[in-house]
Formats: C-alpha cells, structure tokens, sequence
C-alpha cells in the first residue's frame, strides 16, 4: 500500500529530515512511528499526503508514484488518505455533524450523500447524541473523535494519525486508540506517529523507530523502546 | 464536481464576514467606474453636439438645395485648388438629411416640416492653419460663390466647449484609472482579508481532496460580486447624469449650442456594458492576484 525508496527530504538550511528511508508498509497494516523529536516522523507523513516532496527517492501510495503526480491529481490522492491532527484542527463555528460533513461537501458531495454517511460515521465513533454539539462543548477525547470521523468519512484506504493522542489523558487515549483500531480491522492502512510509549506497548503492531532521519528499528509486533 | 449551493453558500458568508470591507470595495469600484463613465458620457454629448466640427473642421461650406452639378464641381475645384486647404469632406442630400434627423429626433415637429429635399448638401472643410483670421479669410472667398449659400464657421465656442471637454475628460480619465487601480487593490485586500479568516477552512479543504478551484472559486466570486455591485452603483450613477445633467443642457432654452448635447439610447447601452466589462476585470484581475498570493494550495 505505501513504499518508499531510498527517500530523502532536505529541508532549508541543509537540515536533512529524512535520510535513505525505504520502507514497505502492506495493506491493512497498523504501523507505529516513533522516535525523538526532530527524528522525521511527521515529515514522513508528510510526503505521504503530497504536502512536501522528497529530494531524491520515490514513494508509491497505492501502486503510484506520486513523486511523479501533476498538481491538479494532489486532491484526488488526499481523498484516499484520511488525516489526524494531534490538534484536532475542528472549525469552532460548525457543530460536530457539519465538521464531518464538512470533508464530503468539499470534494462535491450532494446533500443525499452527507445524510446518509455522516449519522452512520458518527455511530461508528460513539457522538450520534453529540452531532449538534459545537467542537468548544466537546472534551478533548470527544474532539479527537470528530477528527477522527472526519478523516475516515470517505473510505480511505490509508489513515494517516501525527500524535493523536498526544493532547489526550491515558484513559482517553486508549478509547482513540480503539477506535483506531477498529477503522484498521476494516482493512484500512493505519500510520500513526506518536510519543505515546503506553499505547504503542498495548498495541503490540508494527513499529518503525526514525533517528536524525533514519530508520534505525522495523520491528513486527513491536514495543516503544 | 462543484455543488452550487456550497459555492453561493460560501460566497455569501465571506462578503457577510467582511461586510465593511466590501461594502468600502463596492463604494470605491462604483465611484471609480461611475467616474469612468461619466467621462464617456460627456464625451458621446460633446461629440453629438460638435458632430460637425470634429477632426480639426473649422468652416461648412453648406449648399443650396437646388445647387447643380457644376456649381458643385466649381466649389471642389476651388477646394482642390486653394492652398489654405488641407483636405475637405462633402456631405451629400442623404447623409446631411441623416445628420439632421439625429440632431433634432427628440423634437418630430420640426422633422415633419423638413424632407430630405429642405436639407442641403455641404463641405466640411480642414484648413492648413487652424488661426482665426486665416479660417474666416478663407472660408469668405466660398461666400457669394454660384450655388454656395452660406459659410459657417466652427467660432471660438465651439472650440472653447471641445477644448474644456477634453481638458475636464482628460482629468475624469485619469482619475478613473488611478480609482480603477485602487479598486484592483481593494478588492485583493478584501479577499486577502477573507482568505486569512478562512485560514483553517482552507487548510483542513486542502487536506481532505478538495481541488484547488473548489476552494478558489467562492473567494473569486465575491471578488466578482463586489465588481458587480461596483458597476451597478455606476450604472445608476450614469443614468442619473444623463436625465439629470447632459439633458437639462440640451433642454436649455437659447443654447441653441448645446442642442445637440445629448446622449442616446444605443450609447448610453453601449457605455454601460464597458462599465460592466471593466468591473468584471477589475474583479478578475483582483481576484486572481489574491488567490495567487495569498492562497497556497
């Protein structure tokens, strides 16, 4: 589902973000990234979503090198990647439901459309009572899950997460984290970034360490450290 | 595929966000353009009223009706000939007559009395030096001549009324377009503004597929709208000068002058589309500079 080789992003002032990386992740696969800060996780995700673009390498997402994609196909690949903020990134002045709907209605989904996915996406993550609820009378937990719906209210087949749980308490971390987990069951590809050593030993999926940039661990059913 | 609700929707919230700064946007491109059009408006009357006396024509060498082939002939060869004389127009029965009918339209009861036989043919002349004394010289050596009727000249009020219509023409001209400019500007400001308070709307769009003319389009609409409007305000502008100003100079009793200071229909339709078509591109020009600048997709 995602491969990259021998990818490496330079960003201004020679400070090199990602150094040589290849990698292969599968479909379906859960896959942790962690490592200090500063190491290349979320300029790995990053490439993914076509926000940056490497110095040298190729990355393939979905069988295609989007190295390679014409800025105009940028939005039709984005579609098929979901993305979660450790920020939440919600529009304060739209409830829960129009967050959601927000992510159909801009890539020209009809009215017909939003009314059936967005009740049933919101069951999926446990806010059917909240859909009119305003981001600011939501808690944290709560707010990740809106994110969470919206990023996943189109089917992608990749679901991109940079700290989602780092703004969240352990116990509701682990909620997100089931929710995650269930959207993976799915058969959806899951890459998350995270600081969070007691979520990724709970989980026990695969774990890709970064260092000044590298890939230092790959390891299946791994631990943080 | 674009939801047309949405693009409305959109549209309609950002102008209501920033509902001073565009009501400024639409009072400064309306001013510039009514200006604008003001200005073309006093033109198309001066040079209805000066018809005759455009393109540096000083005297009128103007005809009997019942003037015959020879007595015409013998007024060119005098023309050809005359060295004061840089080059002359003759104006036959049909197209005088036409010249006539347009110069009194708005009153038939004079059109009744005449036909095209009342009208006489003339010569519109264009001396070599534009000086008074010389003009009138000249133009007196066609008096008295077999067939000619009378000379006229074009006369110091004439050319004072050209001479201040370009002048004050030249000022609305040049101030429009500084106005114009300004509007430009204005307008990007405006969507800069509109852009920068949608800065998370943008960003979350880019991140969930929308494409880069979904997310431009409502703000290049409101650019339209505001130049829109802008034109609209213009257009009311233009036709209360025309009722209000360039007729009440026409109907003024004893400036014979400025009878023919009037602008029609098909003019008037005709300065209003330009101001149309200016506001659209102002707005487009606008619009595109700011989602050019400001909007990194």
């Amino acid at each position: 589902m995602i491969k990259m080789e021998k990818v490496t992003k330079v960003f201004k002032g020679d400070v090199v973000a990602l150094r040589d990386v290849t990698i292969d992740i599968g479909k379906g696969e859960f896959v942790f990234l962690v490592g200090p800060s500063g190491s290349g996780k979320s300029t790995f995700i990053r490439l993914l979503n076509r926000e940056d673009v490497p110095e040298h390498g190729r990355i393939f997402v979905a069988g295609r090198d989007i190295g390679g994609l014409s800025g105009w196909r940028v939005p039709y690949l984005r579609r098929n990647i979901g993305y979660v903020f450790q920020d939440f990134k919600l529009l304060q002045k739209k409830t829960v439901a129009e967050n959601v709907a927000f992510a159909l209605e801009v890539i020209g989904k009809g009215p017909q459309v939003i009314n059936r996915q967005v009740p049933a996406i919101l069951e999926l993550v446990g806010l059917s009572r909240k859909m009119d609820r305003f981001p600011h009378e939501l808690s944290g937990g709560e707010q990740q899950r809106v994110s969470i719906a919206r990023a996943f209210i189109n089917r992608p087949l990749i679901l991109l997460a940079d700290e989602p749980t780092g703004n969240l308490d352990p116990a509701t971390s682990v909620g997100i984290m089931r929710l995650l987990e269930r959207i993976n069951e799915i058969g959806t590809t899951v890459v998350m970034a995270t600081h969070d050593s007691s979520v990724v030993d709970s989980m026990r999926q695969r774990v890709v360490e970064l260092d000044r940039g590298m890939v230092v661990r790959d390891q299946a059913r791994g631990v943080y450290e | 595929m674009f939801s047309f609700r949405y693009v409305l929707r959109e549209t309609g919230q950002n102008l209501w966000r920033n509902i001073l700064l565009a009501v400024a946007t639409v009072v400064t491109v309306g001013v510039s353009l009514a200006m604008f059009g003001g200005f073309m408006l006093f033109q198309v009357a001066v040079d209805s009223a000066t018809a005759r006396w455009q393109d540096g024509v000083e005297f009128i060498v103007w005809m009997n009706t019942d003037a015959g082939t020879d007595e015409d002939s013998s007024v060119q060869n005098q023309l050809d000939e005359s060295p004061g004389v840089e080059r002359w127009e003759y104006v036959d029965r049909e197209q005088s007559y036409e010249e006539f009918k347009e110069f009194f339209e708005d009153t038939p009861e004079v059109l009744e009395i005449f036909t095209a036989e009342g009208v006489p043919p003339y010569y519109r002349v264009v001396p070599i030096d534009p000086d008074p004394d010389v003009v009138e010289e000249l133009g007196n050596q066609f008096k008295g001549k077999p067939g000619v009727r009378t000379v006229t000249f074009a006369g110091d009020v004439i050319r004072d009324v050209q001479n201040l219509s370009n002048r004050a023409g030249r000022v609305l001209f040049i101030g429009s377009i500084v106005l114009l400019g300004a509007s430009t500007l204005l307008i990007l400001n405006t969507l800069a503004v509109a852009i920068s308070n949608r800065r998370a709307e943008i960003e979350i769009m880019r991140l969930v597929g929308a494409t880069k003319w979904f997310i431009r389009v409502p703000f290049m609409l409101e650019g339209l709208v505001q130049g829109l409007l802008g034109a609209l305000v213009a257009i009311t502008s233009n036709a209360l000068l025309r009722n209000y100003v360039i007729d009440q100079f026409s109907d003024a009793d004893g400036l014979q002058l400025l009878a023919g200071f009037k602008v029609d229909d098909a003019a008037m339709l005709q300065v209003n589309l330009l101001v149309v078509a200016i506001a659209v591109g102002v707005a487009v020009i606008g619009s595109n500079l700011a989602v050019a600048m400001h909007l990194n997709e």
